[in-house]
C-alpha cells in the first residue's frame, strides 16, 4: 500500500467518533495544561496516562492505544499553543517553550495589540502543526525503511546517542545529567531479566519482580514533584490580564509574520528531530534567527510581531518533529516523547521502525488525528482565548490538592497497590530536591523508559560479537553514532570551559 | 545549600554503584550458551556511576558558595505530606470516598484557611465523581465502601 492509502486509513481510524472525542478533551487538556503555570506539557502527559489507560479499558488493545496516544499527544501539542496565551497576555509563561513570546507579545499586549499577537500565535502554530504534518508523513516510510535494517550493534549506538543527547543538553552540569540518565537505566535493571529469567535486585520482594513501573516514576518525579515545590516556594501575584481588543490581524500584520512563521515552522521542525533539542530550543534559536534576518532588529523586544509568530511556530514544529525519531526509531529525543513511549508500551505497541508495519492502525490513525487537532486547536484558540486566559485564576488552594488527589487515583487505578502510591510519594519528595538543585529528571525518565531496550540491544550484540566490545566500533554506522554522541557531549563542555553561554533545554 | 547537597548526593550516588556493583556480582555472567550474562549490564552501569559521581564530588570544591536563602513554608508542606501518606495507608482499608473526602479538605484549609463550606462541597463532589464515574460508569475498581459502613 502507498503512503496515501494509509494515511486515508488513518484518517477513517482518527475520524471514529469516540476518537474525535479523545482528539478534542487532548487538545483541550493540553491547552489547559499550557496555560497554567507549574504545569508543563510532561507532567500533564504523565497525569494523564492511568486517566486514559482506565477510560480506554473497555476497547481491544490496539484500537485501546489508538485512543490513548491520541488523547497524549493532543495534550502535547496543545500545551504548545496554551503556552503563548499566558505569555502575551500575563508576562507569565505557562511552560518554558514560551519564555521568548513574553519578550515581543507581552509588549504587544500592553501596546493593545494582544488580540492579534494572540491569534498570528495561533495562526504561526496552525502552519507550523501543518508543515511538520506534512513532513513527518514523508519522511516516515523512509526512515524506518533505513532503521529497519539495524543490527543490535547499531541500535545500541543509536541509543546512546540519544540519551548522550539528552544528557548534554539537559541541565547546567553534564555531570549530574549523565548521573540521572544512568540512575534511570540501572533502575530499569530490577526486576526480572527478560533473557535470562532472573530475578535482578528485588531482594525476594514480590513487589519488586514486575519492576519498577514507570509511571509511577514519572507522576512522582514530574507532577509531585511540581506540587510541592509549590506549596514550599508559595509566591503570590496577581498580574492583571491585559485587555484583548479584536482578535483578527489586519492584513498588514498577515504579511508580516508569513516569512517569519514560515521560518520559524522549518527551523522548529529541524530542531524537533534532534534529540536533546526540543521545543524550548526551537523557540530561542528562531527568535535569535527572526533577529538577524530583521531590517531592523531595535523592533524586538519592543512588540515586532515577527517576535510573537517566528517562536509559536517553532515550538509547534518541534513538538510535531520531535515526533519523528519516537515513531520511526523508536528513540525519544526529550522528556515528554519519552513518556509517550513509555504510554505506547504500556499497551504492548513498541514504537519502532515496525511500528508502522505491525500497527499501521496506531502510527497512521496518530498522524491524521494530529491534522484533526490542530484545526480543534486553531478553532478553540481563537474565539476561547479569553476563557482559557481565565484558567490562570484557577485558585491555588484547590488546584495542588486535586492534583495530588488524581496522582494518586491514576497510580492506583492503573497499579492497584500500596507500594506504588510509597514510591509516588517518595518520588515527589525526590523530584523536589533533585530538581531544585539542578538534576534534571527527564534523563532518568529516558533511562528507564529506553533501559530494557539498550540492556537487550547490547547482549544481543554480544552475543553476535561473542563478548567483543569492538563490535561497536568496527561497524560503520555504529561507530559514526558513537562518534556524534561523544562530540555532542564534549563540545558542550569545551564551550563551557571558554567561557561562552551554552544554551540548555528546561522542558518541563 | 547547593555544594552541601551536591556533597552528599555525590556520596550516595557512590553508594548506590557500589551496591549495585556487588549486586551484580551475585547473577550469572552467562545464559545459555552465550558469555554475555544478566550482571553485564549493571555491572558496566555501576561503575559509570562510581565513577560520575566520584566526578560530581570534585566538581562541588570548584564552585562558589552561592548564599541565596529562600524563604520556604515547611508548615503547610509538612501538613499536607502528612495528610498524603495517611491518606495512602488508610485507601484500602476505608475506601477511595471517605479517604479522598478528607484528605482533599485538610489540605484545601491547609492552603488557605478560609471559605470552609466551598471546600466542603469541593472535596465532596471531587470525591463522589471521581468514585462514580470510574466504578459506576467505566466499571473499574477502586476501594469500596468499609465494612461497617454498608
Amino acid at each position: 500500500m502507498s503512503t496515501i492509502d494509509y494515511l486515508i486509513q488513518g484518517f477513517g481510524t482518527a475520524l471514529i467518533w469516540y476518537n474525535i472525542l479523545f482528539a478534542f478533551v487532548g487538545v483541550l487538556i493540553g491547552t489547559a495544561v499550557g496555560v497554567l503555570p507549574g504545569i508543563g506539557p510532561m507532567s500533564g502527559v504523565a497525569l494523564l496516562i492511568p486517566v486514559t489507560a482506565s477510560i480506554t479499558g473497555g476497547l481491544p488493545p490496539e484500537q485501546a492505544a489508538t485512543s490513548a496516544i491520541i488523547l497524549l499527544a493532543g495534550v502535547y501539542y496543545g500545551a504548545m499553543y496554551g503556552g503563548s496565551t499566558t505569555s502575551i497576555l500575563l508576562n507569565t509563561p505557562g511552560e518554558s517553550s514560551s519564555v521568548v513570546t513574553t519578550l515581543d507579545g507581552y509588549q504587544m499586549a500592553k501596546k493593545g495589540r494582544a488580540g492579534s499577537a494572540l491569534s498570528i500565535a495561533a495562526i504561526g502554530s496552525f502552519v507550523a502543526g501543518i508543515v511538520t504534518l506534512a513532513a513527518l508523513i514523508l519522511l516516515a516510510k523512509p526512515l524506518s525503511s533505513v532503521a529497519i535494517k539495524f543490527g543490535p550493534a547499531e541500535y545500541f549506538s543509536l541509543m546512546l546517542l540519544g540519551l548522550g543527547a539528552v544528557s548534554g543538553l539537559a541541565g547546567k552540569s553534564v555531570t549530574k545529567a549523565l548521573i540521572m540518565t544512568v540512575c534511570g537505566l540501572l533502575l530499569g535493571t530490577i526486576g526480572i531479566d527478560s533473557v535470562s529469567g532472573i530475578a535482578r535486585f528485588t531482594f525476594d520482594v514480590p513487589w519488586l519482580y514486575q519492576g519498577i513501573e514507570f509511571l509511577t516514576i514519572a507522576v512522582g518525579l514530574f507532577a509531585l514533584g511540581e506540587v510541592f515545590k509549590t506549596i514550599l516556594e508559595k509566591d503570590e501575584e496577581d498580574a492583571e490580564i491585559a485587555k484583548i481588543n479584536n482578535l483578527l490581524p489586519s492584513k498588514e500584520e498577515l504579511k508580516e509574520s508569513a516569512a517569519p512563521i514560515v521560518r520559524g515552522s522549518l527551523l522548529g521542525f529541524f530542531v524537533g528531530i534532534l534529540p536533546g533539542a526540543g521545543a524550548t530550543l526551537a523557540s530561542f534559536f528562531s527568535y535569535i534567527l527572526e533577529k538577524k534576518v530583521s531590517k531592523d532588529p531595535s523592533k524586538f523586544g519592543t512588540g515586532a510581531i515577527a517576535g510573537v509568530a517566528a517562536p509559536e511556530s517553532a515550538n509547534n514544529a518541534a513538538s510535531g518533529g520531535a515526533m519523528i525519531p519516537l515513531l520511526t526509531l523508536g528513540i525519544p529525543g526529550s522528556g515528554t516523547t519519552a513518556i509517550l513511549m513509555g504510554a505506547l508500551m504500556m499497551y504492548n505497541v513498541q514504537p519502532g521502525p515496525l511500528l508502522f508495519e505491525d500497527h499501521p492502525q496506531v502510527a497512521w490513525g496518530l498522524i491524521a488525528s494530529m491534522f484533526i487537532g490542530n484545526i480543534m486547536l486553531l478553532i478553540l484558540n481563537l474565539p476561547l482565548v479569553r476563557v482559557f486566559a481565565k484558567i490562570i485564576q484557577t485558585p491555588k488552594k484547590f488546584l495542588i490538592p486535586m492534583i495530588i488527589a488524581i496522582s494518586i487515583f491514576g497510580v492506583y487505578a492503573v497499579q492497584v497497590s500500596t507500594n506504588d502510591l510509597l514510591l509516588l510519594l517518595v518520588c515527589g519528595i525526590l523530584g523536589y530536591f533533585l530538581t531544585k538543585n539542578d538534576y534534571p529528571i527527564a534523563p532518568l525518565v529516558l533511562g528507564l523508559v529506553l533501559g530494557p531496550m539498550v540492556e537487550n540491544n547490547l547482549r544481543r550484540a554480544l552475543t553476535i560479537s561473542n563478548g567483543d566490545f569492538s563490535i561497536f566500533l568496527t561497524r560503520p554506522i555504529s561507530l559514526v553514532f558513537i562518534l556524534i554522541t561523544l562530540l555532542w557531549l564534549v563540545i558542550p563542555l569545551m564551550l563551557k570551559k571558554r567561557g561562552k553561554d551554552v544554551i540548555i533545554n528546561i522542558e518541563g | 545549600m547547593i555544594i552541601q547537597f551536591d556533597r552528599i548526593a555525590s556520596v550516595l550516588f557512590l553508594a548506590i554503584g557500589v551496591l549495585f556493583i556487588i549486586g551484580s556480582q551475585q547473577l550469572g555472567s552467562s545464559s545459555y550458551g552465550s558469555s554475555v550474562g544478566p550482571d553485564i549490564f549493571p555491572l558496566i552501569l555501576g561503575i559509570i556511576l562510581v565513577l560520575l559521581s566520584i566526578r560530581l564530588f570534585y566538581e562541588t570544591f570548584r564552585q562558589n558558595q552561592q548564599g541565596s536563602k529562600e524563604k520556604l513554608l515547611y508548615k503547610p508542606f509538612l501538613i499536607i505530606f502528612i495528610a498524603t501518606l495517611f491518606y495512602i495507608l488508610t485507601l484500602e482499608t476505608i475506601g477511595y470516598v471517605i479517604t479522598t473526602f478528607l484528605f482533599l479538605f485538610v489540605c484545601f484549609q491547609t492552603m488557605e484557611r478560609s471559605k470552609w463550606v466551598q471546600s466542603l462541597i469541593i472535596s465532596a463532589c471531587f470525591s463522589g465523581f471521581v468514585y462514580f464515574f470510574y466504578v459506576e460508569i467505566l466499571k473499574g475498581t477502586l476501594p469500596d465502601w468499609p465494612i461497617w459502613f454498608s
